[in-house]
């Protein structure tokens, strides 16, 4: 499918500069095409829609996934993936909760609850990176250990009576509307784009992530920064536990149960690669606003949870399809005119195309 | 080279982030006092001891035995506390948030409170909406969160996100929604205005040991529980219930063996019937105190031609039990009608909404068809206030085809 038509090999290093320009005509485009559609629709149909409230609420309702969603598209544009977030965050918001019940001061419960991120993320980094298992084995076993884990600290209560300093870091608006919660995105937002495009760290990620063999050989430490992925991951995961527990301002077993799958869908909506070395943050950040606003105006028109489920499942399978489809054509119709477009290089699809070009390189 | 990318990186995070900040400050408008007390009582027709049993006693002809603690709010009535009655015709905007979409029950409530709109000819919108059931949590708090930004004036949540949606309901309540739950409460009381109680929990205890001893007659026996799962809390609550009544002499000949879970799935709640009455040749009852377990715990016994040996009773629904109960699998089961929750729990927050109650202790009021109820204090949560539907109804075999269809 992905058959590069024989590219002059001279333009090569210019392509990887117009790389990103090309995909922005194509995936984060279409994306931004896609939000803005959607907030006009939004904006001209749905009543209350831009009440500022609901603009912070939207944020606010999704600010645990969308925080954990910024580290997942680092790991999976390095090639791995972590099914264990979700669960992480729950053992972070129980460990918050129970230490909290039984007597110790909610900073250290807090610090004690980012703590065991960091562990999590050391443990699922030691099979991944250093005994070299595949992360989808070890974080799947991490998903269900860590929220076992959780559930032996809870059981079947519910653990709440919060003191309101801590209620109040997703509920009171510190800067404008703003939450601490939400400006705490947004700086990590930013330093994530930064970290991502701007970094020699940003760059070996998205090397290793297109072949770790080829980053090896050109002296990259596979392992170290594989680690630093995991660890990262879990970390904010944890990060993302405190916020729900400040947000709910209660704790059972079940919190965040299931969070790992929307962030993961999230990740590859906005045209990361599953098999990993592709995507930008400006499409990761893209696909956060679109699914938001898209399940804020479902929500807003009254429709029910199936019928959001189902609206945004279609949107995904298109989301798959379409650049696919595109692709497919396009090379077709290359192929018939001979040669002639070959300047263009890329291919629309940000996920299917060969394993080394592009940003790699660089 | 690379400055392309750092510019347009650049310029799209300042961009959302000029986006994000610009909008001003939310400021949470508080709740204006409804105007309360100005809703003269207009009919003075206070039916002060009325019976607020919904269900007019067709109770089995057998033996009465099924209703003593199930006695609700006739006891409540505050001395001199007039009867609101609703003015109908005012113009509210009505949620009803089940746990989640998709089981009869719940339509059923759907049903009661729709039967209610009309009757108060409301002009408003009442919305049936709900989240997925893998979504039940988070979908609900999304529900309660947006509830401001809808307009809505009340939702009325049948709450299965236990403490967790105590923040979201707060917040609705300074924005001006009334916020009453049904069918499950919100533990704490957290941004809750009223809870409508079906039954009294403590009461299922009584009713359960009453159908146990009217099954097994006056020798008695062996009885075990077939419950849903470990974890559950009402039925936790209400097979402790039914171990404290047991003390009582009156149910000497009342022997519990053992207690098992089916998970509220079929499949395994039939395994564990059937695995009962292997363990306990005695057994005379099974009693399951959930919807899914007494079905699957009927068809069992029925199945491997048991049910002249065990019978089977708890909780369950009349369109599921129909056959079990004719055939005498299930002689005798109980349950309260969800469309009379639904109707209750309309008209309560209709009268609500509308400011003729304002939901403190004491008040009384007139809820249609169902007669008078008052507000009281609930004394299965250490803070929050109910009004309490009751009493359960027990179904066997002369009542339950009607209710069936």
């Amino acid at each position: 499918m992905a058959s590069e038509p024989a590219a002059p090999v001279a333009s090569r290093d210019r392509g990887a500069a117009m790389g990103l320009l090309a995909r922005l005509r194509s995936w984060e485009g279409l994306l931004l095409g896609l939000l803005v559609l959607i907030v006009l629709w939004n904006a001209t149909s749905v009543s209350g829609y831009l009440d500022p409230r609901n603009q912070i609420n939207l944020l606010t309702l999704s600010q645990e996934k969308i925080i954990v969603v910024l580290a997942m598209a680092f790991v999976i544009i390095g090639g791995e993936i972590d099914l264990s977030v979700a669960s992480v965050m729950a053992l972070a918001a129980v460990l918050i909760a129970s230490l909290y019940e039984g007597g110790t001061p909610m900073e250290l419960a807090v610090l004690i609850a980012l703590g065991a991120g960091l562990l999590a993320g050391l443990n699922n980094a030691f099979w991944v990176a250093v005994v070299g298992l595949p992360s989808l084995a070890v974080t799947l076993a991490g998903l269900i250990g860590y929220r076992g884990l959780a559930r032996l600290f809870i059981e079947d209560r519910s653990i709440g009576g919060f003191p309101g300093w801590f209620t109040a870091i997703t509920r009171d608006a510190v800067l404008g509307p703003l939450s601490l919660s939400l400006l705490l995105f947004l700086v990590l937002l930013v330093v994530a784009a930064v970290l991502l495009h701007l970094t020699g760290f940003g760059r070996t990620v998205y090397v290793v992530g297109n072949s770790r063999d080829v980053a090896r050989f050109s002296g990259v430490r596979v392992t170290r920064l594989k680690a630093a992925l995991f660890v990262m991951s879990g970390f904010i995961a944890a990060l993302g536990g405190v916020l729900i527990a400040s947000r709910l301002g209660a704790v059972r077993g079940s919190t965040a149960e299931g969070f790992e799958l929307d962030i993961i869908t999230i990740v590859l909506f906005g045209g990361v690669s599953i098999f990993g070395g592709r995507g930008t943050m400006i499409g990761v950040i893209l696909s956060i606003f679109v699914i938001l606003n898209l399940r804020n105006g479902l929500a807003l028109a009254n429709l029910t949870g199936n019928t959001q489920l189902g609206v945004i499942g279609l949107l995904l399978i298109l989301s798959v399809l379409v650049p696919n489809l595109i692709a497919t054509a396009r090379g077709r119709l290359e192929r018939r005119a001979g040669d002639r477009g070959a300047g263009t290089g890329q291919g629309p699809d940000p996920r299917r195309a060969d394993s080394i070009s592009g940003t790699a390189s660089g | 080279m690379s400055s392309h990318k750092r510019l347009i990186a650049l310029l799209a995070v300042l961009s959302l982030m000029a986006g994000a900040c610009a909008s001003p400050a939310a400021s949470p408008s508080v709740a204006a006092p409804t105007t309360a007390a100005s809703e003269p009582a207009s009919e003075p027709a206070s039916e002060a001891a009325s019976e607020p049993a919904s269900e007019p006693a067709t109770e089995p002809a057998s033996e009465p035995a099924s209703e003593p603690a199930s006695e609700p709010a006739s006891e409540a009535p505050s001395a001199g506390g007039e009867v609101v009655t609703a003015e109908p015709g005012q113009e509210l905007k009505m949620m009803l948030l089940p746990k989640f979409l998709g089981i009869l029950p719940f339509d059923q409530a759907n049903e009661g409170a729709m039967e209610a709109h009309e009757e108060l000819e409301n002009p408003g919108a009442l919305e049936f909406v709900g989240p997925t059931p893998e979504n039940s949590v988070q979908g609900q708090i999304e529900f309660v969160t947006n509830a401001p930004t809808q307009d809505y004036d009340v939702v009325m949540i049948s709450n299965n996100a236990g403490d967790q949606i105590g923040s979201a309901a707060a917040t609705a309540q300074e924005a001006g929604v009334k916020v009453v739950s049904w069918d499950s409460p919100i533990p704490s009381a957290e941004g809750e205005d009223l809870f409508i109680a079906q039954v009294d929990f403590d009461s299922i205890g009584v009713v359960m040991a009453d159908m146990a001893l009217d099954i097994m007659g006056d020798e008695g026996g062996e009885f075990a529980i077939l419950s849903a799962s470990p974890d559950a809390a009402n039925q936790n609550a209400w097979i402790a219930a039914l171990e404290e009544v047991l003390e009582d002499p009156k149910y000497d000949s009342l022997e519990l063996v053992d207690t098992v879970y089916g998970n509220d799935k079929s499949e395994e709640s039939y395994t564990q019937a059937l695995a009962l009455v292997d363990q306990h040749p005695d057994l005379k009852v099974i009693m399951s105190p959930t919807t899914v377990g007494i079905a699957a715990a009927a068809k069992a016994m029925q199945d491997e031609g048991l049910c002249e040996q065990v019978k089977v009773s708890g909780l369950g629904l009349p369109s599921e039990m129909v056959d079990y109960t004719l055939n005498g699998c299930a002689p005798q089961f109980a349950l309260w009608s969800f469309v009379d929750l639904g109707y209750l729990t309309y008209y309560t927050s209709y009268l609500l909404g509308t400011g003729a109650i304002e939901g403190v202790e004491g008040e009384q009021f007139e809820a249609g068809r169902m007669g008078t109820f008052s507000v009281e204090k609930d004394p299965t949560r250490d803070a929050g206030l109910r009004v309490l539907m009751g009493p359960f109804k027990v179904y066997d075999e002369t009542n339950v085809e009607e209710e069936a269809s």
